[in-house]
């Protein structure tokens, strides 16, 4: 049984989880295309605070790894735990992410900060193809070569929103094998 | 993917040796890290990685100094400083040292992409680079087994080929079947100005006339029946490089002809075509007749005889260099064991004394076999004359014998074909020639099959 909204069960797989002053209907959007194209079943959780705990006043953004030990801590029956962040995300060695995960660990965090448009459907979408990726790390998937594959690296919007919302056949294979290794 | 290259990250700040692992991992590379200079160099002696991330500010043993220490143990590393904006100057001084690149700390994630894409193409140019060395220092060995010699005759050859080579002169190396004509060729190729150019080597008594024609000056498609598709002959593809006729001697007179053409013209038509091909290439022809008598009984044209001999190169046969006999099998002997795994010192002096009495019609190719028909049958530490029973010493009329050369030759052809129950492939191994040389010998003296 798959659930959605706010709340938390003991079946949930994902929570999803606004952090700061975050676009709701992102994080819906995010949280339904987690269970539809990976199968997962994800759980919106309520507003978190503001992540000042990780901002950088040098860069004026937000230190990704930060927020992520923040989310690992985060025990709301869950396996994993996706932030969301309306911030600039950086790490110490780029200048900026669109997210940042784990890979086969708990927590992931991406930013809407980089995909904002006039046309909001299509921030949604973006958020929804970066919380796959994401997602697909927290896995244990790495980055993939094929060019129309949603685990591959994307470091620009128009990447983004040429990349077809579908992993290739070989990441969709890996995907529910470790989703049925992790869930049975 | 990268699984198999390996990226040791160096940084004294934990958070960036996390995110370039992260990062690097997640793009299927292996990936160790270490805060220090000391403990990667540590890592370094243990496990090298192909390639070093490396932070240029380290407290005690910073990044330069890390950089000339791994140099010393792995030459051939690829190196990238890394550096904060403002210490640029510092990563050009490491280039200087021979650091492969550096980068500016923070960078975009495309940068970070296409660099490592950058860096991966330089190790895979360096890996293409070794294996081509290797490859030419396969290519040189071969040589070696020639030009091993104390004898004052492969002396003046060597010398030759040395003072011959830069020029484009065709050259004709005559001799007899076994002494290494091939190998006089391919040195002579290698030490000239085309060495980075194709050497391609044509048997041409192993082809039929129309055979060759076609693999000489290539085909049109449709030129005749079976030619399904345009196919380049070997003038053509010779192009900047050395084509090297082997068996000259036996190239019809029509043929002689064509090929007469193609040297006076510099081009020349492939069959069924009626496009001139130019094509630069430097003629090594090599042949083991007498080709002045050819000429004499009208079964070799003199001015193609002419054009191809501009330069001539005689390689004595082992029986007229004594000298060279006990260092050649010393030289095969290490090369046997080397590449058999057996333990042998060398060869007993009555070894030696039976293969300098011996006749050698193969000549440094059969001494080769004999050395390793030897070494599978060896017993003991040495090569005795035990081992070399199967040789049948031409002292038995004298050191060369009643016999005429033919006469000798006959005998050895007809003993080895009694030997491998008339077995010609078995015949030719033992005689050591090839056996296409076999069996012309066979149709010259009418021995049956």
């Amino acid at each position: 049984m798959k659930h959605k909204g706010h709340g938390t069960t003991e079946e949930s797989h994902i929570n999803v989880i606004p952090i700061g002053d975050v676009d709701v209907l992102a994080v819906s959007v995010v949280a339904a295309n987690l269970q539809s194209l990976m199968g997962l079943n994800a759980v919106s959780l309520p507003l978190h605070p503001d992540p000042d705990y990780a901002y950088l006043p040098l860069r004026s953004q937000y230190a990704a790894g930060a927020i992520i030990k923040e989310l690992e801590s985060i025990n709301k029956g869950a396996r994993f735990n996706l932030g969301i962040v309306q911030g600039d995300l950086c790490t110490p060695i780029l200048k900026f992410v669109f997210g940042e995960s784990q890979l086969g660990g708990k927590a992931a965090v991406i930013s809407l900060y980089r995909l904002r448009d006039k046309d909001s459907s299509r921030m949604y979408l973006r958020a929804a193809k970066i919380g796959l990726h994401e997602t697909g790390h927290l896995l244990g998937i790495g980055h993939c070569r094929a060019r129309d594959c949603l685990m591959t690296f994307v470091s620009s919007v128009e990447k983004l929103d040429s990349l077809p919302p579908r992993f290739c056949s070989a990441c969709k294979y890996e995907i529910s094998r470790s989703i049925k290794h992790l869930f049975g | 993917m990268n699984f198999s290259t390996r990226i040791m990250v160096v940084d004294d700040e934990e958070g960036i040796c996390e995110a370039l692992q992260a990062w690097f991992v997640r793009d299927g590379y292996q990936v160790q890290t270490a805060l220090s200079a000391v403990e990667a160099l540590k890592a370094a002696e243990n496990s090298p990685a192909d390639i070093y991330l490396v932070d240029i500010k380290m407290p005690g043993m910073d990044g330069i100094e890390f950089l000339s220490r791994l140099k010393e143990l792995q030459p051939n590393s690829i190196v990238v400083m890394m550096t904060a904006h403002g210490t640029v100057q510092t990563a050009v001084e490491a280039m200087k040292r021979g650091a492969t690149d550096y980068f500016c700390k923070p960078f975009d994630p495309d940068e970070l992409s296409l660099f490592m894409e950058r860096l991966l193409a330089n190790k895979a140019l360096r890996e293409e680079n070794s294996a081509l060395k290797e490859l030419l220092s396969e290519r040189y060995e071969g040589f070696a087994d020639v030009f091993i010699a104390h004898s004052d005759s492969m002396r003046a050859i060597v010398a030759k080929i040395e003072e011959v080579a830069p020029s484009s002169a065709p050259i004709l190396i005559t001799g007899e079947t076994g002494v290494g004509k091939d190998m006089v060729a391919k040195a002579i190729h290698f030490r000239s100005e085309r060495f980075c150019g194709p050497f391609l080597a044509v048997n041409c008594g192993s082809l039929s006339e129309s055979l060759l024609e076609s693999e000489l000056f290539g085909h049109e498609r449709g030129a005749f029946t079976g030619a399904i598709k345009a196919r380049r002959g070997r003038l053509e593809m010779a192009d900047n490089g050395t084509l090297f006729l082997d068996e000259v001697g036996e190239i019809s007179s029509k043929m002689q002809v064509s090929l007469l053409r193609a040297l006076e013209e510099k081009s020349f038509l492939r069959l069924g075509g009626s496009q001139p091909i130019s094509s630069d290439f430097r003629l090594i022809s090599a042949t083991h007749r007498d080709l002045p008598s050819l000429i004499k009984e009208n079964q070799f044209r003199d001015d193609f005889y002419y054009r191809i001999n501009v330069i001539t190169i005689d390689v004595p046969p082992l029986r007229e260099r004594l000298e060279d006999i006990p260092v050649l099998a010393d030289h095969f002997l290490k090369r046997i064991c080397q590449e058999t795994g057996k333990s042998l010192e060398g060869f007993t002096q009555r070894a030696l004394n039976l293969l300098a009495a011996y006749n050698w019609p193969g000549n440094i190719r059969e001494l080769r076999n004999v050395v390793e028909r030897a070494v599978v049958i060896a017993k003991g530490r040495m090569i005795g004359a035990e081992e070399l029973t199967f040789l049948n010493p031409r002292s038995d009329a004298g050191p060369i014998g009643a016999k005429t050369l033919r006469e000798l030759e006959i005998d050895q052809i007809k003993a080895a074909l009694e030997s491998c129950n008339r077995n010609i492939v078995k015949a030719s191994r033992r005689l050591g020639i090839d056996r296409s040389t076999l069996m012309r010998k066979m149709k010259r003296y009418q021995l049956d099959r």
